[in-house]
């Protein structure tokens, strides 16, 4: 007990260690930080390359629908379609994704090709 | 004669984090024999890795442990770079060093802390992790995320560290070494930690050699093993010298550990220190080659071992993967008989087990 009487000393007056969530706000991301990605129709040209080296499979390239799906549940954030896509169609936000009771899978209609035309 | 009653131990247990089952037969307080059986948590990761082109098993290799993950990432690109043989930029290999270290600093945090709760000494274990804390925003701010970093790629690492950061880290390392460094002082001469560790759960130095045991487990019972002697990566420049204790009891496995925390910290301020400027990666051309490769790294918990097989085509023809946990279960078999039960969680937590590890 002696030798711990300066730690308990020092976190008896030293304030709170934690955020005070909900009252407060829970700390903002890291600039870089891998949160969730988000897509942008309007570069996107379909041309498949996120969903070829996708690890976890979450991105379906539907070329005949003109359809990407991607599910959110499946992807670990892991950049890799971020650094694939020669469009810069993919983006990498550093906000966590809010927790979901279903599994959320995005439908985008791209309009890149029809705009490079 | 008292009579013998068998128990089981996990796989749902409070010290536990991990399914493993230890059927302890005991007499009145004491244990007499143990049965350990493993497998609750088979994923087979191992044939996935076949199944997978060989950039995307990184993301799975990660996955094989959540607290060692950054470290079988690195494993697993350093084993296919030597298919070709690849050689990577300096500056990605103390890059590589660095997240390493970073990863056993919390990995050790994340351990004292829970050998303090498994002895009931519950303040301490919220004073480890808070420290751990600090070490997962560093690796958040440097790689991205806390757990799962995914930061190595075949050729090298995806992100660099910059100045600013690199002040950052510097400036957190040390505070984190300052305030563990006083918790240690707490949990290496306060009494009641002793009564609970000293002479507990002994195995001597030949044991530990006949058993095959690894990392600080090993190095607890004075012997002088650690794969980061190799000086790969970055080590051989930065002056390794392996923490060697000799009693071989709980105690002297918590005093390595908290040693080699320490250490971990001083290696990556000297990393930061040395570290060349340059490119942090190349690109491999083509696929890996028909050939096989093998990789020892140290881990927080040992000694992991990685071999693959290439085929010449995107798809590994094999991957194997050894670690420590599983090096270190045999070694509870000469521990705990004799012991009183109240001693069994923390002669099982002193081995550090890491059960998803063992079974991927």
């Amino acid at each position: 007990m002696p030798l711990m009487l300066p730690t308990v000393i020092r976190n008896f007056f030293g304030g709170y260690a934690t955020r005070l969530y909900p009252f407060k706000d829970v700390r903002e991301p890291f600039v870089r930080a891998r949160g969730h990605i988000e897509f942008d129709e309007n570069k996107c040209i379909l041309c498949g390359n996120c969903a070829r080296r996708c690890p976890a499979a979450a991105i379906e390239i539907n070329k005949e629908k003109n359809e990407l799906v991607f599910n959110a549940a499946h992807c670990i954030i892991c950049e890799v379609c971020a650094e694939a896509c020669n469009k810069d169609a993919i983006r990498v936000e550093p906000k966590w994704r809010a927790p979901f009771y279903s599994k959320p899978v995005e439908v985008h209609h791209p309009k890149g090709k029809e705009k490079a035309s | 004669m008292a009579p013998r009653t068998v128990a089981p131990f996990g796989p749902q247990h409070p010290v536990l984090p991990e399914p493993i089952q230890l059927k302890i037969t005991y007499e009145d307080e004491k244990v007499v024999d143990v049965v350990p059986a493993i497998g609750y948590g088979h994923r087979g990761i191992e044939k996935a890795c076949e199944l997978n082109e060989y950039p995307k098993n990184i993301y799975l290799c990660e996955r094989i442990c959540g607290i060692c993950s950054c470290i079988h990432g690195i494993s697993y690109c350093e084993v296919v770079e030597r298919l070709w043989p690849i050689d990577v930029p300096p500056r990605a290999k103390y890059l590589r060093t660095i997240w390493s270290e970073m990863s056993r600093t919390h990995s050790h945090l994340l351990w004292l802390g829970l050998l303090a709760d498994a002895f009931g000494f519950e303040s301490m274990f919220m004073q480890f992790w808070r420290i751990r804390e600090k070490v997962l925003d560093l690796l958040e701010m440097t790689t991205g995320q806390r757990v799962t970093q995914s930061i190595s790629v075949v050729g090298g690492v995806r992100r660099d560290i910059d100045d600013e950061q690199k002040k950052k880290c510097i400036e957190v390392l040390r505070e984190v070494r300052k305030e563990s460094e006083a918790l240690i002082n707490v949990l290496a001469n306060d009494y009641t930690v002793k009564a609970r560790t000293v002479g507990k759960g002994v195995l001597t130095k030949e044991q530990a050699i006949a058993l095959g045991c690894a990392g600080p487990h090993l190095r607890a019972s004075g012997v002088k093993e650690d794969c980061r002697m190799q000086g790969l990566q970055a080590y051989g420049d930065l002056g390794f010298e392996p923490i060697v204790e000799k009693d071989g009891d709980c105690y002297a496995r918590t005093l390595v550990r908290c040693r080699e925390l320490l250490q971990a910290i001083d290696l990556q301020l000297e990393a930061f220190s040395k570290m060349p400027e340059g490119e942090i990666a190349v690109r491999p051309k083509g696929n890996p080659p028909a050939n096989e490769a093998v990789y020892r790294a140290e881990q927080p918990r040992g000694e992991v071992f990685y071999y693959a097989k290439g085929n010449g085509t995107r798809n590994l023809e094999r991957l194997r993967v050894r670690t420590p946990t599983y090096a270190n279960i045999p070694s509870l078999l000469v521990m705990l008989p004799g012991c009183e039960l109240p001693d069994v969680p923390v002669i099982v937590l002193s081995i550090d087990p890491c059960i998803s590890c063992t079974e991927r």
